[in-house]
């Protein structure tokens, strides 16, 4: 059957709603601008996006925010190779053995939905106000997803794609390395992804919160001098860091996984 | 005795008590007799694995301190605030991008991209607009909760089986009946789950600008514990938030016939 | 086109139907020029080769889409919109989910405002007459496929439209549960007398169940023939067996197989044309 055409189709490829999308960002920034400029809104509680603007260039000269960048970065990559160590494992033992599949699963998707995060007060007991409570917190918060899609992954797996390898008398181990593993790749690759957003949040909200680290740090510090400015302008730079790590790891996930 | 046929031959008699729960009570068993030997063995410095009695005193002490359940309420209140906000205006702009394929072109990704970024870091201006009372932190936890709403939603929108609305005007329901008999029945699940979401990242946004600045509140007080080093008075607080955390989104999940936590 | 030759005393008339969609490769038409008359309690099915529009035409007629020319009319009155006197069956699974067997079959009467009461038991019997007597409490997803399509059945049924409309409504089902299922729409049609306009791609089914069988081109979908079916009522299944039937059978086929092949060409240049932009 010929796919549902409809009509009126605009031809070509059509631009006109992310333009609307950008245009309304920017109407609101000059309206704000606007509306400070003639003192209804106070500049001392919301600064001039001309303003923050400015000092970003401040962020990478005196803040040294490059650096604290590469700090921020190193945490959230140590908590990354963890989360990916530790969870696929897990969830890979969790799947073998279903009595234990059974007992748990219900357990880590509850931890899924519990404010891990909260628990910093004691890591920072355990580990000091340092690197290693920041990177806990990281690894903790983006265990869950990991197991649970690598277990779902795995048990996922086409039947189909089973008796394959049955029919090729493979062993317990070559059916798990040759047929099981690679066929739930993709699934875990999906787990990873949403592990290493969770990483990156909850990293950067740590070092907020401890105030040590890198670039959730550099915000504390801002705020506590009342450089508003600068507060903003460094909020903005973690929300677009933040932003493009998603998409990367998007184009990543979309690269590994070719076939729709 | 009558002779069971060979023609049915039953495995092995289904026992008193679960695997499942035998287990479960045997991992729990392990991990706490564990946790008392390290308690009592002196190897992690100070209090930092204090004995389950201490925990165990802690909680009972929290559980009928009266000033506990004023905090509890005072967070509690805070959360159900945030949600109720954050919760409606993400319905309402989950609808309207769920209905309008231009609008959703427009302004969806934003709010997809937006969505998974760290909220806390927006603390300081939140304090700077709403001041150093529970309103920063009802402003926090608005924040949090209003993006994984709204997204929930608006999907939800989208995948409603397009035959289900042809089947809607082919009878020819007016657009009250529609919403009613139609579009929010088939959007319960994402609904719900939306709920719940935005239920979760309220709890921690609220509970997080708690421990960060703030006279009242559970995380008032489990960073006070911090500060004066009771550490068994932290583990039971912990425990018990996480306790209400987990029953919580069991709870909305069974209110909205969802049958279990993992479906998120 | 020349109209037909009933529609003086036609209740459903289809008029000089045209519909054109706009696509990225240009304007296509989809109906071209198609016009029919439906006789009270006649059984009237439009079979044609995928892409002759008939599911278009099942839209139009249906009052679902607005962007055509001609006209509809309901005893002599045009249509706009969906018509109260025409009930659609849909291809695709449409039962509600969240509701009962019963609440879906009662959606039509809850709309109208009718007493809980009164909706049950009129349910009950529409329900009865798709023999699904049981299973008014389970929900769709406990029952088959068949069932399902049943239940949609009775559905519209229940809101007692003068024409029952309906598109490919067992496509998705395997040819037996098929057949048996048109042996129950056409038991319900006779005892019923329901003029009933029926979309499909498959002749036995055609020939099953049809007074005459309007037979359409490949696009842009036009009349080719229509066929009066003579085999004797009331039928049954059974009736597929006979030389009488295997006649007709051969006839349509005869006609469709020339607009299939065209069918299949064209979507085979296609798929070319389209390896051929991606690269």
């Amino acid at each position: 059957m010929t796919t549902a055409v409809t009509p009126a189709v605009t031809s070509g490829r059509d631009y006109a709603a992310p333009l609307v999308g950008f245009g309304t960002f920017v109407a609101f920034l000059l309206v704000i601008e606007a509306v400070i400029r003639i003192g209804w809104l106070n500049r001392f509680i919301v600064p001039p996006p001309s303003e923050i603007i400015a000092s970003f260039s401040n962020l990478f000269t005196e803040e040294h925010i490059v650096y604290r960048f590469f700090f921020t970065a190193g945490e959230c990559f140590i908590a990354g190779v963890l989360v990916t160590i530790f969870g696929i494992a897990i969830g890979v033992v969790m799947q073998r053995y279903s009595l234990l599949q059974r007992a748990c699963e219900t357990w880590v998707a509850a931890f899924a939905s519990a404010p891990l995060v909260l628990t910093y007060p004691l890591f920072m007991v355990i580990f000091g106000r340092n690197a290693w409570t920041i990177i806990m917190m990281g690894f903790l918060s983006a265990l869950p997803p990991v197991i649970l899609k690598t277990i779902e992954g795995i048990s996922g797996t086409r039947k189909v794609l089973v008796n394959v390898g049955r029919s090729f008398k493979l062993t317990p181990t070559q059916q798990f390395w040759k047929i099981l593993f690679p066929a739930a790749l993709p699934t875990i690759f999906v787990g990873i992804r949403l592990g290493l957003i969770f990483a990156l949040i909850n990293v950067v909200g740590t070092e907020f919160l401890i105030n040590f680290g890198g670039l959730g740090q550099l915000i504390n510090d801002l705020a506590e001098r009342y450089d508003l400015a600068g507060t903003y302008a460094a909020i903005c730079f973690v929300v677009l860091v933040s932003v493009l790590f998603f998409m990367g790891l998007e184009k990543a996930e979309r690269w590994l996984r070719p076939v729709a | 005795m009558a002779e069971t046929g060979r023609l049915s031959q039953t495995a092995v008699r289904s026992p008193v008590v679960s695997p499942v729960t035998l287990l479960r009570t045997a991992i729990i068993l392990a991990v706490l007799a564990a946790w008392e030997l390290l308690a009592h063995s002196g190897w992690l410095y100070r209090d930092v694995v204090p004995s389950l009695l201490s925990i165990g005193r802690a909680m009972a002490a929290l559980l009928t301190d009266r000033n506990y359940y004023f905090n509890l309420g005072v967070t509690a209140a805070e959360i159900l605030t945030a949600l109720a906000i954050g919760g409606s205006a993400g319905l309402v702009v989950g609808l309207v991008l769920g209905a309008n394929r231009f609008l959703s072109r427009a302004f969806e990704p934003y709010l997809y991209y937006l969505g998974p970024t760290p909220k806390i870091i927006f603390f300081p201006v939140m304090i700077m607009w709403f001041g150093v009372g529970p309103e920063s932190k009802v402003a926090l936890g608005t924040l949090s909760c209003f993006f994984p709403v709204a997204l929930n939603v608006a999907a939800g929108m989208r995948q409603i089986d397009k035959v289900l609305i042809r089947v809607g005007h082919s009878f020819r329901a007016n657009t009250w009946q529609m919403v009613q008999k139609i579009y929010l029945p088939a959007m319960r699940h994402p609904i719900i789950n939306g709920i719940r979401l935005g239920f979760g990242f309220a709890l921690i946004g609220t509970l997080l600008a708690e421990t960060k600045l703030s006279n009242k509140g559970i995380g008032f007080l489990i960073i006070q514990t911090y500060s004066i080093f009771d550490m068994p008075a932290m583990y039971a607080m912990l425990i018990v938030l996480f306790v209400l955390a987990i029953g919580a989104n069991s709870l909305i999940g069974k209110l909205g016939g969802l049958d279990s936590i993992k479906r998120s | 086109m020349p109209p037909d030759a009933v529609r003086n005393d036609a209740i459903l008339v289809a008029d000089d139907i045209v519909v054109q969609f706009q696509t990225p490769e240009g304007p296509i038409t989809a109906v071209d020029n198609v016009s029919f008359g439906v006789k009270p309690g006649e059984f009237l099915s439009v079979i044609g080769p995928s892409g002759c529009g008939k599911s278009t035409l099942f839209n139009v007629i249906g009052g679902l889409l607005n962007g055509y020319d001609g006209i509809v009319s309901v005893a002599g009155e045009t249509i706009s919109g969906p018509h109260k006197s025409i009930g659609m069956v849909f291809q695709e699974e449409s039962t509600f989910p969240w509701r009962t067997v019963t609440d879906n079959v009662a959606f039509p009467l809850e709309l109208i405002g009718m007493s809980k009461a009164k909706r049950v038991e009129r349910a009950r019997h529409f329900i009865s007459l798709v023999g699904l007597d049981g299973f008014e409490n389970r929900y769709p997803g406990e029952l088959s496929g068949g069932m399902r399509q049943r239940v949609s059945l009775a559905r519209t049924l229940a809101s007692e439209p003068k024409i029952l409309l309906m598109d490919e409504p067992f496509a998705a089902l395997d040819e037996q549960t098929r057949l048996l299922l048109g042996d129950k729409v056409l038991q319900i049609q006779q005892e019923l007398k329901q003029t009933t306009l029926l979309i499909t791609h498959n002749i036995t089914e055609a020939v099953q169940m049809s007074d005459r069988i309007l037979v359409m081109t490949y696009r842009p979908g036009k009349v080719k023939r229509i066929v009066e079916i003579n085999l004797p009522r009331p039928r049954t299944s059974e009736i597929v067996g006979s030389e009488a039937f295997g006649r007709y059978v051969a006839q349509i086929w005869n006609d469709l197989r020339e607009e299939a092949n065209r069918g299949m060409r064209d979507e085979e240049k296609n798929v070319l044309r389209q390896e051929e932009q991606a690269l």
